[in-house]
């Protein structure tokens, strides 16, 4: 008895191993009478963000419902983190929504899955629509010569300080360019704040110092890493900061320490003296440093210039959708300047430059990032992009350790980062 | 537990009439259970085993491509698997022993009736109890470069010279993970001895005392040889469940820094779920039931030997 026991435990448990890929999936809205329901999933509530959703639920789909009587829009919040699963999952089990909010860098992804419609293709008005966007975000839905949704919302990343650090320096106003900002790592030397920070090696990490070192990522179009990754200007941008590693003036959160103090709190704290985040900082900050008071400055420029790298979210229609002219008449809702003003009040920045003055008159702090914006650029729009921040924080890790040179890690991560360019059709 | 059922069925009510109800009646109560197996773990178990022969495609009638063993090769081939294997093993190394020793002893000195024993009993017990990602957050501050644990050894014992940056390399992080896995499992393996040691006959016991053996020699012949089964029981589970470390892993290093602790089910979870190789992450997850399996059979055969010859 207790040895089948044992047996039979042993079974149950090595069968347990298997689970994980057994997630499920839930059920769509197929309804189709002269009332349509349209369906969105998106993440707007995540870590308990009420004010987006409300401003959705109770503003925003309200008038656009007025407006389309025979449309009904149905919004369900599902948490950033599963958002990818549930979509991959959904779309396994032909259960997807209508519509999704989709990460920027999920696009591609989904695309080469075949759950999107190339809405450039078919949806009515679509160029006058993409054009008026930043091209950076317009970017993010390109896969495969095709448009596969228009940018929703948009946010990048630029410099953040605060005086006491400046103090510190010796500085009156945040460093504008790489020199200065190593000019400024040498004056913070043994005062026990350490220059700047970051919490990896991935592309949100590493491609605004390359592209503001005046290096490339791949070529123009997008077929080939090594000889630009890899290239003079790219390996001297790097060369840079893990310079600043090795004499510690940069803290080993960025090779992946997650027992380091995190730049949201270590910039506060005076442990950091610059950091590179987005526009969402502020809320977090008044809610947890109330008397600490930021400095948004654009990123350091170098022989490129001040480029920051693009994220946010996408709007993007399923290939499954049954009422998909419902669904483009809402996706043009979301670029109109009452949805895209409406959403900058709960801080999603618009993706639309003409409104990005009306957005600036809600909180000055968003001019900076406007102006970042108009030449930051994407992550590279590829199926594989997942695959590329790995690969990145591999290579470049030994590099920072001092393990291999940064000319060697950036050409390494480039040749394997060159067969998931060509693999994308 | 069905084979009982019906043994009892056999010798309480010979009529054949009745033997054929109670089998139904023993279907009945097997069969949500047997059900809810069937659907939830058997059939994914296939399910992961097909999937790994294919290229495949996640797509509701999407055609996937046949490629034989090839995410087999190419598991064999990934130098990350083989040392996310590693990790795996020197995990399960590192908490099982720990685990099967303090639980027995908590368990040795919890045994006798006391009037704080429930509450020890309690206490040992509650980390079992508690959330996996709760208590991997907590130890993820405890072992932060500015966390407790570097508090106490360098500032307040002067142990250590400097603090120690334990998450950000290899060897370190997953000293903290173990540490984790063995806080964590304590009040499991306490609990299983506690109760084997419930059925350790006084009468044994005293005679040992009457011919003069001592404390350790009375637990060596006496008591290790009566809860030999359950420690079996212990070990075989101990060894699965260390195999299977997930969830610690991910919430304290996420496989990082630069994958140095991925472990083999977190790197299957990337493959699968970050990268969408679902085919590959399945070879991967076959490969290590397959490995689990035949170390649960070598066990299983190596301590019934141990048992047979010790009997």
């Amino acid at each position: 008895m207790k040895r089948s026991l044992v047996r039979l435990a042993a079974v149950l448990a090595t069968a347990a191993i298997a689970v994980p890929l057994a997630a499920c999936s839930s059920g769509g809205d197929t309804s189709s009478s002269a009332k349509q329901t349209v369906t969105i999933w998106g993440s707007y509530g995540n870590g308990g963000n009420s004010a987006q959703q409300d401003a959705l639920n109770k503003t925003l789909i309200p008038a656009f419902e007025k407006a389309n009587p025979n449309i009904t829009v149905k919004y369900v919040d599902v948490a950033y983190d599963s958002l990818l699963q549930k979509l991959t999952t959904s779309a396994a089990g032909g259960t997807l929504p209508d519509i999704v909010r989709s990460d920027i860098g999920w696009v591609p992804q989904l695309a080469s899955l075949g759950v999107l419609v190339p809405i450039s293709d078919k949806m009515s008005g679509f160029d006058g629509l993409a054009k008026a966007t930043y091209p950076g975000s317009l970017a993010t839905n390109k896969y495969d010569g095709k448009y596969y949704g228009l940018p929703l919302d948009t946010n990048t990343r630029v410099l953040i300080t605060d005086q006491a650090a400046l103090d510190k320096a010796g500085l009156t106003a945040p460093p504008k360019t790489f020199d200065e900002l190593k000019a400024m790592a040498d004056k913070l030397k043994g005062s026990g704040t350490q220059v700047f920070a970051d919490s990896g090696l991935g592309q949100w990490n590493m491609f605004p110092w390359i592209w503001s070192g005046g290096g490339e990522v791949t070529n123009a179009s997008l077929t080939k890493a090594t000889g630009y990754l890899n290239g003079p200007k790219s390996v001297a941008a790097i060369q840079m900061l893990v310079d600043m590693y090795q004499a510690g003036e940069i803290p080993n959160l960025i090779t992946g320490n997650s027992g380091a103090t995190s730049t949201q709190d270590g910039l506060p704290k005076q442990n950091y003296a610059t950091i590179l985040d987005g526009p969402w900082m502020k809320s977090i900050w008044k809610a947890q440093y109330a008397s600490f008071t930021p400095i948004w400055a654009p990123v350091p420029a170098g022989a490129g210039g001040s480029i920051s790298v693009v994220g946010g979210e996408d709007i993007v229609l399923t290939s499954t959708s049954k009422h998909q002219a419902a669904a483009e008449k809402f996706i043009a809702f979301t670029q109109s300047k009452t949805f895209q003003i409406d959403m900058a009040k709960t801080g999603q920045m618009t993706v639309v430059p003409a409104y990005a003055d009306a957005q600036a008159q809600l909180d000055p702090t968003y001019a900076i990032y406007a102006a970042q914006l108009k030449t930051a650029k994407a992550r590279l729009a590829i199926p594989a992009a997942s695959k590329v921040d790995g690969i990145l924080t591999d290579a470049l890790t030994p590099a920072f350790e001092g393990k291999v040179s940064v000319k060697d890690a950036l050409t390494t991560a480039a040749g394997q980062i060159d067969p998931l360019l060509t693999a994308q059709k | 537990m069905s084979s009982i059922v019906s043994r009892r069925a056999r010798e309480v009510q010979p009529a054949s009439r009745a033997r054929r109800r109670h089998g139904w009646i023993g279907l009945a109560f097997i069969g949500p259970g047997l059900l809810l197996f069937l659907v939830a773990v058997v059939y994914p178990i296939f399910g992961a085993v097909q999937m790994s022969f294919f290229h495949w495609q996640i797509l509701a009638g999407a055609v996937s491509e046949w490629i034989g063993l090839d995410n087999y090769v190419q598991a064999v081939r990934d130098p990350l698997f083989w040392s996310s294997l590693l990790n795996s093993g020197v995990y399960m190394l590192l908490t099982v022993p720990p685990q099967i020793v303090l639980g027995l002893l908590v368990a040795v000195l919890l045994k006798r009736a006391s009037p704080t024993q429930p509450i020890f009993r309690a206490l040992f017990y509650l980390p079992v109890v508690t959330s996996w990602v709760v208590v991997s957050l907590l130890f993820k501050y405890l072992f932060a470069d500015q966390g407790l644990i570097n508090f106490t050894l360098h500032d307040f014992l002067h142990l250590m010279s400097q603090d120690v940056s334990w998450l950000s390399s290899r060897w370190t992080a997953m000293i903290a993970i173990c540490a984790l896995g063995v806080w964590k499992g304590i009040g499991w393996s306490m609990m299983i001895f506690l109760a084997a040691l419930q059925g350790v006959p006084e009468s044994l016991e005293e005679a040992a005392t009457m011919d003069g053996a001592g404390r350790w020699r009375r637990f060596r012949v006496v008591t290790l040889p009566a809860i030999w089964p359950s420690m079996v029981f212990v070990i075989v589970l101990l060894v699965i469940g260390g195999l299977n470390v997930f969830t610690s892993v991910v919430v304290m290093t996420n496989g990082g820094p630069a994958d140095a602790t991925q472990v083999v089910l977190t790197y299957m979870y990337q493959q699968a779920f970050k990268n969408l190789d679902f085919g590959y992450g399945s070879a991967i997850a076959v490969l290590l039931a397959i490995i689990v399996l035949i170390l649960s059979l070598i066990q299983l055969r190596v301590f019934r030997d141990r048992s047979e010859v010790a009997s």
